[in-house]
């Protein structure tokens, strides 16, 4: 009889679990939240993906058709676990949907719960709902996949834009002392869209630390060689309202200009990735670690950062640490592979 | 002030790694200097940022580099220029508080008398005065036109006819001028037990001596009376 093999949360990560185990013969449970697949790049409709631009549904529309039509996949949409216990080496798992409750015996289970945007009203500096036209990186990665690429004060074209980095992340007042690793890269490459869409847009990015790690640097550089993109040291101190509709940013530019106050038609705050709710949920529902930074928490980081400290529940993607599409994916597969092996071991 | 003529600083290194030693032994070091990113958030919020050359980042990064030099260019002029507003210490990323540090430097350079401190508080004198030998803080007499520039063109009518002024306070008042309010003889003398055992009698000795000795002239009255 073929395994059985719980995969919760259908972003990339589990995702791409589930589509593995499947093509190893496993009778797999997708459990998602949301009523559809995709994680978080589907909710935010993200078009283009960094590194290479390269449209979004190459990847997730791919993943989801592979886990829709791949056969051995069940997918629970709108659904959730309500009860999880132990059973020798197995467990057994209640799975609540919209309308009924289900009890399943699982040899293994996959947590890929994913990440939560960093809500910047949180950081009253920033003024994010008080203006129209401060937005995060996520509604603007929303904007340009709903082609409604404008001022949301007006509906007309911006003239100038800022990028501020590190909204929500390496700030003790809002308690992430972490950086989120992606939000450089997202704003890079939002920041050469934005120059592509409107060429007679002037784009700012204002950093403590330019961030694109690795390949994701040769973004960066295109950014200032090929799209004039002016990239300055600081970190804006307030956010306030400005003349002729539009929003003035206060900070310091460290290297050259010391105090500014530049009036943008946007800005764009580059908010960050927590653990959000549904990590300390499942970690209590599960019976499994949390770490100071609210993500679930490896066995060891270095060693086994797929694995929970729980045996035959492993950890995949961005419900371990802010992390890229490709690393998530990387790790669906890690993960899948580690509970494939343990569900083989202990039939 | 610290420079001979060869533009040579005389201050000895000693001394400036002294003064150094100093802040950082302060109990509230540790609380105010943490990490810093260099993100001048502190300085973006700043008020004095818009008008001086100066930057909590840079006192914030000067204290630690740990490098005594650095902190003696800011015990003149610099540590001055801030408004002690905290707003820095409100948004920093790290919570340090280039404000705290400043307040840590000040009192270096006002127990030590340093001429920075002694020039800063000259226009505080009957204020100092006031508090110390009365526990007053601002009475009526002191409203003099010399004194409260800022108050435009009504602080010559302001300062004229006071003793009538405030008797027509609609609420009872000490009716006298050279006092807010009143403050008891046993209060005084606690007051003066406190300035005494908490030092502030000997840091206004160091920076105002003619002041000082107004001071303990109406202290010694007290005491006997
Ligand atoms: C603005 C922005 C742009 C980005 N752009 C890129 C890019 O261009 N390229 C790139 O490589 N990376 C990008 N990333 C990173 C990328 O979003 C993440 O790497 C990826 O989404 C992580 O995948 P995941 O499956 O781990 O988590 P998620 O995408 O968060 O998916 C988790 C899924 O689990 C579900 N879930 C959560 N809790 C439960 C529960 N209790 N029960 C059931 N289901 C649950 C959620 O509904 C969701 O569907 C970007 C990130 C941001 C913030
Ligand atoms: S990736 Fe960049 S913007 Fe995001 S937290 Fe790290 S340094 Fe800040
Ligand atoms: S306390 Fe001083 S350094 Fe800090 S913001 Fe206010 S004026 Fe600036
Ligand atoms: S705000 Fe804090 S971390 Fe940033 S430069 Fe100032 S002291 Fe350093």
């Amino acid at each position: 009889m073929a395994e059985n093999i719980l995969v919760v949360g259908g972003g990339p990560a589990g995702l791409n679990a589930a589509v593995m185990l499947a093509e190893l013969g496993v009778n797999v449970s997708l459990v998602e939240r949301d009523s559809f697949l995709g994680g978080n790049p589907k909710k935010f409709k993200y078009k283009f993906l960094f590194p290479d631009m390269q449209p979004a549904d190459n990847v997730i529309g791919e993943l989801i058709k592979k886990a829709e039509t791949g056969g051995n996949i069940k997918v629970y949409y709108s659904s959730e676990i309500s009860d999880f216990k132990e059973n020798g080496k197995k467990f057994d798992v209640t799975i609540k949907t919209a309308d009924k409750n289900e009890l399943k015996t699982f040899d293994s289970v996959i947590v890929s719960t994913g990440f939560e945007h960093f809500d910047p009203a949180r950081d009253a500096k920033y003024s994010y709902q008080l203006f129209d036209d401060v937005i995060d990186i996520k509604d603007l990665e929303r904007m340009m996949g709903e082609d409604n690429f404008v001022r949301p004060s007006n509906g007309q074209p911006p003239k100038n834009v800022a990028f501020i980095l590190c909204v929500g992340s390496r700030d003790r007042h809002v308690g992430n002392q972490y950086c989120s690793r992606v939000c450089c890269t997202v704003s890079v490459k939002q920041a050469i869209e934005l120059r592509e869409h409107f060429p007679a847009c002037e784009v700012y990015i204002f950093y403590m630390d330019i961030r694109t790690y690795g390949f994701f640097e040769d973004l960066y550089w295109k950014a200032m060689e090929e799209h004039d993109v002016q990239i300055v040291k600081g970190r804006i101190a307030e956010i306030t309202s400005g003349p002729n509709n539009t929003v003035v940013c206060k900070g310091e530019d460290t290297l050259l200009r010391g105090p500014f106050e530049i009036p943008f038609d946007m800005v764009v705050l580059a908010s960050g990735m927590e653990g959000g709710p549904q990590s300390s949920e499942i970690s209590k529902k599960l019976g499994i670690g949390l770490d100071e930074h609210g993500f679930l928490k490896p066995e060891n980081v270095t060693l086994s950062p797929f694995k929970s400290n729980r045996d035959g529940v492993f950890l995949a993607g961005a419900c371990t640490g802010p992390k890229a599409i490709s690393d998530s994916i990387t790790e669906g597969a890690a993960a899948a592979m580690n509970a494939y092996t343990y569900a083989v071991k202990n039939k | 002030m610290e420079y001979n003529e060869k533009g040579v600083s005389i201050v000895p290194s000693e001394f400036k790694k002294e003064i150094f030693e100093e802040a950082r032994k302060d109990f509230r070091y540790e609380e105010y200097v943490r990490g810093c990113l260099n993100c001048g958030v502190c300085t973006g919020g700043c008020p004095p940022h818009r008008f001086f050359d100066f930057s909590p980042r840079i006192v914030l990064q000067n204290m630690k580099s740990k490098d005594p030099e650095l902190i003696w260019t800011m015990m003149d002029e610099y540590i001055w220029a801030c408004f002690q507003c905290f707003t820095c210490a409100m948004i920093c990323p790290f919570l340090n508080s280039p404000g705290g540090i400043i307040a840590i430097l000040r009192e270096i350079a006002v127990r030590r008398g340093f001429e920075s401190a002694r020039k800063v508080l000259k226009p505080y004198s009957r204020v100092l005065l006031k508090l110390t030998a009365y526990g007053n803080q601002l009475s009526p007499d002191m409203i003099q036109p010399d004194f409260f520039p800022d108050w435009g063109p009504t602080i010559g009518y302001a300062s004229t006819d006071l003793a009538v002024k405030r008797k027509a306070i609609p609420m009872p008042t000490l009716q006298v001028t050279n006092l807010a309010w009143d403050v008891a003889p046993e209060t005084m003398k606690e007051l003066y037990e406190i300035f005494d055992e908490s030092g502030v009698f000997k840091i206004i000795e160091s920076v105002d001596p003619s002041l000082y000795e107004i001071i303990q002239d109406i202290v010694d009255d007290v005491r006997s009376s």
